[in-house]
């Protein structure tokens, strides 16, 4: 079992290069036709030289800092703001830290502030709820 | 897109219908975000990006046809507000039912330039009639 309190820092995820491939693949699951993801000559106009991380991915890396952290199952609700946008070749870490500890429905949950960095900038802030020793299979 | 078109979009409501998780599509999901499958039949929790969007009968394509975006560029993401009440699962058909929640017009004291806020809600519940995710999603659509 793991023990939670307020202060405690998550241990953080990283990803080292956000992948266009990996985007192209996603805009077809989503059925995106927003070609600043897919197609480099849709972002120059733009002003830049690389296709433009979905918001969802960028999400993802948070999500899978909790999931590695607290289980599978372990997400209660995400409330994110996405700051600035994220790039093909950039390179991200997932953080969170516990500001609150609570028993909602016989479960213990921790409230964390999170946060996705490039470098020193933040490109995704927000608050995520999650069940504390989450069973495996949900 | 007029201010009175705009604010008309309030309370428009999404078709409704039902979708189910292949595993196939949250293989394919879950890999696009690096971090391994979650294994068993649970889905990864960004699939509440989509399958409440393709599940409510509506299209990504569809909702910027609606806020009247036009082009790259036109389109911002400001922030996600979902609530998971239960793991999504494969195979489990959700009913998904959603609309249009607010609108509001913002123009750049500095530029005039016009942005608008678009924000919707999706609702999925499991085949007992149980809530099972709520979504809140709030784009720009820069004018």
């Amino acid at each position: 079992m793991t023990s939670v309190e307020v202060g405690h820092e998550l241990p953080q995820w990283e990803m080292g290069f956000v992948d266009p491939q990996r985007m192209k693949t996603m805009a077809a699951i989503l059925r995106d036709p927003y070609e600043v993801h897919w197609d480099h000559g849709a972002v120059r106009p733009l002003g830049f030289d690389r296709v433009i991380n979905q918001g969802p991915l960028n999400l993802s890396y948070v999500a899978n800092m909790l999931m590695a952290w607290q289980g599978p199952s372990c997400i209660r609700r995400l409330d994110v703001r996405f700051t600035t946008p994220v790039f093909e070749g950039d390179a991200l870490v997932a953080r969170g830290t516990v500001t609150a500890v609570d028993t909602v429905d016989g479960e213990q949950r921790a409230t964390c502030d999170v946060r996705l960095d490039r470098g020193d900038e933040a490109v995704l802030v927000g608050t995520a709820m999650v069940t504390i020793n989450a069973p495996v299979d949900g | 897109m007029s201010e009175e078109d705009l604010h008309a979009l309030v309370g428009h409501r999404f078709p409704g219908g039902v979708r189910t998780i292949e595993h196939w599509e949250n293989w394919l999901l879950s890999d696009c975000t690096g971090g391994g499958q979650l294994g068993g039949d649970l889905v990864h929790p960004i699939a509440l990006f989509h399958v409440p969007i393709q599940g409510a009968g509506t299209s990504i394509a569809e909702l910027f046809e609606l806020c009247g975006a036009q082009g790259a560029g036109s389109v911002g993401l400001d922030g996600y507000d979902w609530e998971y009440f239960a793991p999504l699962r494969e195979g489990v058909e959700y009913r998904v039912d959603g609309e249009v929640t607010e609108v509001e017009r913002t123009v750049s004291e500095q530029t005039g330039r016009i942005a608008d806020r678009f924000v919707y809600a999706i609702e999925m519940t499991d085949p007992e009639g149980v809530l099972t995710a709520r979504i809140t999603n709030h784009w720009r659509i820069r004018r």
